[in-house]
């Protein structure tokens, strides 16, 4: 008789695969960015685990993007698969060559035209191919890669983060954004967000997000280590969307950019012990150092 | 954003928590080696220019932010733990290994920050090439303006401060040990890598260490300790006479007789700073040896010394004496109580408790030759870490002698993959305190004319 095995609920390793196939050794071109994009020095920041949070936090936010998740994916058996997936979906798209970054947007539009259905709560009914909703989840990612790595990760100015926002419309474009529909800097990015009225923390949304605060089956000792990185992620929320999901103020002392640095940093280094993740950060850095 | 396929990756992966995923890849332990214990510091690295640090920036990116504190933290828990697989290691050694040197320019701005000028204009000449990682920093070679060759360590910049304030985050270490290594005591191991990376960030204290090590060992006909050059050192740069010599990789090719040879001295200058000196480098590995032949061996680095005080060593003295000489086993127990290896009054029988600890005096047991055979060391450094025997419960390793466990791993691993053979317990005598032996060796005879040289020009100092 066999025992069945315990499935695993925070999956790192499936971060490193992402990470090390995302990024080619023998790519055929520079891709959709480039090595001297602001994109691809952002996407390597230490500070990208935070972010992803945080960006979680703000897509859930959308009433019917979240109904799609929720409705059409079993993704709460596997919170962190999950996230390793959009992960490695993003670093592909930067760091692969341009076919490879076609072809995986190509996959992701292919998954969104099965998505579709009618919202409990608000009654309305959503298809994922709708640009206006998967504009809303590339404004929740890039607004959260800005704030989080402008606040913790390596110096981005201001003129930087409005570069990178234009950069990243390639991002919205590829998964069907009409590219005069995406922000193209940093303010027009924080008028759109401001500007979407069907925002609110829905049943579906805190179920979510509360499993990715407190994933279950993890040791103690891990778990104390992810709540704080939750609590952080919380703390870079908008007041607003904060308040939306009932959530604290997580005391300042936590928000300090040396603490948080230091939890990335530990967080980090884990991940940066697993087979291939090293090695991919180097060729990232090589091509870099060969375009400076 | 695709969900599907993640669900279906995370089948495919096995389940455990973050960090222990990541630290402790692999599954137990199937023939350990002490051997790996040096595998990564033995190697001389092979820098990355190509990825070569430009930036106090780039320093702190790598280096800062926990990731120094927890390289560390990580290379000492695989000396104390044994269930660290050997996956763990590699992946532990593949970290270090990938510590990328200064640029050129970035080492000198550390030279000006720190001598006030260019190295092209502080020494006569300058390799801005380094030729060695070293701990948090690098080594160049270099030529004093008066024409001395030396060797010259150059921290990287911002790591003390880094490494300082990581430390003071006590609460993100000790969930981080916590999580990775689960069976070790994360408050003792937290408190010994606070003291193990303070002496390391601070260059003036390891030159003092070095100083007192070259001044005690001066004119010794095989140990050799190189001098630091003071007017050249700070709390960021060490300047020490350069030493060239056979590395330990090479030294294992070496025929058996040059191999004991080799083995005595590291014997000998391991029990004479011991018993004699009263202080040991706490962190000895084959990297920190430097061989010329005829037993002539270099000892460098100075970053992690321990002092011990007589009140230290008399409890150990005592152990080594009432096992080893008198065959007192009620003796040898108490001893071992007062210095804290056991807890007094466990109910164990006295004989179980010679047998256990007695296996670490096994080299000097009986008065022959005799040969620390790779295997004969492993199993040592296997008892070391023993958690399960029935002395378990009610021992422990007191603080101030984790260093000496370390030292004897160490030596234990060097003595056994050089095969060597000699008669250990003869060359201990000569520096124990309660027998101060005649010499045994060739090499005890040179040691004792040198120690009675030292007496006399003491005696005319004074």
């Amino acid at each position: 008789m066999t025992m069945p095995q315990p499935t695993g609920l925070i999956n790192v390793e499936s971060f490193a695969r992402a990470l090390d196939r995302a990024v080619p050794q023998r790519p055929a071109d520079d891709g959709l960015f480039g090595p001297s994009s602001v994109v691809w020095r952002v996407h390597r920041d230490r500070a990208y685990l935070l972010a992803g949070v945080r960006s979680l936090m703000m897509q859930a936010l959308h009433p019917l993007p979240m109904a799609g998740v929720a409705q059409h994916s079993t993704w709460q058996e596997d919170p962190f698969g999950r996230l390793a997936a959009t992960g490695g979906y993003i670093l592909a798209v930067t760091y692969g060559d341009t076919k490879t970054a076609h072809a995986a947007a190509a996959r992701v539009r292919s998954i969104h035209t099965h998505v579709k259905g009618t919202d409990p709560i608000t009654g309305l009914a959503y298809q994922a191919g709708d640009p206006s909703l998967l504009l809303w989840i590339h404004a929740a990612l890039v607004d959260s890669i800005v704030k989080v790595v402008q606040r913790y990760g390596n110096a981005l100015d201001a003129a930087a983060a409005d570069r990178y926002v234009a950069e990243m419309v390639t991002f919205a474009e590829i998964v069907g954004v009409p590219s005069q529909l995406a922000p193209a800097n940093v303010a027009a990015l924080d008028a759109y967000i401001r500007s979407v009225d069907l925002l609110q923390a829905t049943p579906a949304a805190r179920e979510a997000i509360a499993i990715v605060l407190d994933p279950p089956r993890l040791d103690a000792p891990t778990l104390e280590l992810w709540h704080d990185l939750g609590r952080v992620a919380v703390g870079t929320l908008p007041d607003w969307a904060r308040e939306m999901y009932g959530f604290a103020m997580p005391p300042e002392s936590l928000m300090e950019r040396e603490a948080v640095r230091q939890l990335i940093g530990a967080i980090d280094f884990a991940f940066e012990a697993l087979p291939g993740v090293l090695e991919a950060r180097e060729r990232i850095e090589l091509r870099m150092r060969a375009h400076a | 954003m695709p969900e599907r396929s993640a669900v279906k990756q995370s089948r495919l992966g096995r389940g455990a928590a973050l960090a222990r995923l990541a630290l402790r890849i692999g599954g137990r332990y199937a023939a350990r080696s002490p051997w790996l214990v040096f595998a990564s510091a033995d190697r001389k690295r092979d820098l990355r220019h190509d990825l070569a640090f430009r930036s106090a920036e780039e320093v702190a990116e790598e280096l800062g932010s926990m990731k120094g504190a927890l390289m560390k933290l990580g290379q000492m828990a695989s000396y104390i733990d044994e269930d660290l697989p050997p996956r763990f290691r590699a992946t532990m050694a593949r970290l270090q290994h990938s510590a990328p040197p200064m640029d050129a320019a970035l080492a000198r701005s550390v030279i000006v920050q720190e001598l006030g000028d260019g190295p092209e204009r502080i020494f006569e000449r300058w390799d801005p090439l380094p030729i060695a990682a070293a701990s948090i920093g690098q080594v160049h070679r270099a030529i004093t303006r008066d024409g001395r060759a030396a060797a010259v360590k150059v921290q990287y910049p911002g790591i003390a401060r880094s490494i300082t304030s990581d430390l003071r985050n006590v609460a993100l270490l000790r969930r981080v040990a916590a999580a990775a290594f689960p069976g070790l005591d994360a408050t003792a191991l937290i408190e010994e890598l606070g003291e193990r990376l303070r002496d390391e960030v601070d260059y003036v204290l390891e030159a003092e260490n070095q100083e007192l090590f070259a001044t005690y060992y001066q004119g010794h006909p095989f140990i050799h300790v190189p001098h630091v050059i003071n007017e050249l050192s700070t709390s960021r740069v060490l300047t020490s006479e350069l030493v060239i010599g056979t590395r330990f990789d090479a030294v294992r090719e070496w025929g058996q007789r040059e191999r004991d040879l080799a083995a005595e001295t590291i014997h000998r200058f391991v029990q004479r700073s011991l018993y004699r000196l009263h202080a040991f480098n706490g962190d000895p590995h084959p990297g920190n040896y430097l061989f010329h032949g005829g037993g002539r061996v270099s000892f460098l680095d100075f970053g992690l010394t321990k002092h011990f005080s007589d009140e230290d060593l008399a409890p150990l003295v005592d152990a080594l004496r009432f096992l080893v000489f008198e065959r007192d086993g009620e003796g040898f127990r108490a001893a071992l109580e007062r210095a804290g290896f056991l807890r007094p009054g466990a109910p164990v029988p006295t004989s179980t408790v010679v047998d256990r600890f007695g296996h670490f005096y096994g080299t000097v047991l009986r008065d022959e030759p005799m040969t620390i055979t790779p295997e004969y060391a492993s199993a040592i450094v296997r008892r070391f870490f023993d958690a399960g025997g029935p002395l378990a419960q009610f021992s422990d390793v007191p603080r101030t002698y984790v260093v000496l466990q370390r030292i004897n791993i160490g030596l234990y691993a060097v003595l056994g993959s050089l095969n060597a053979t000699a008669n250990w317990r003869r060359i201990g005598e000569e520096m124990w305190p309660f027998v101060n032996g005649p010499a045994s060796t060739p090499m005890g005879e040179a040691d004792a004319e040198w120690e009675s040289r030292q007496e006399r020009s003491l005696v005319r100092t004074a």
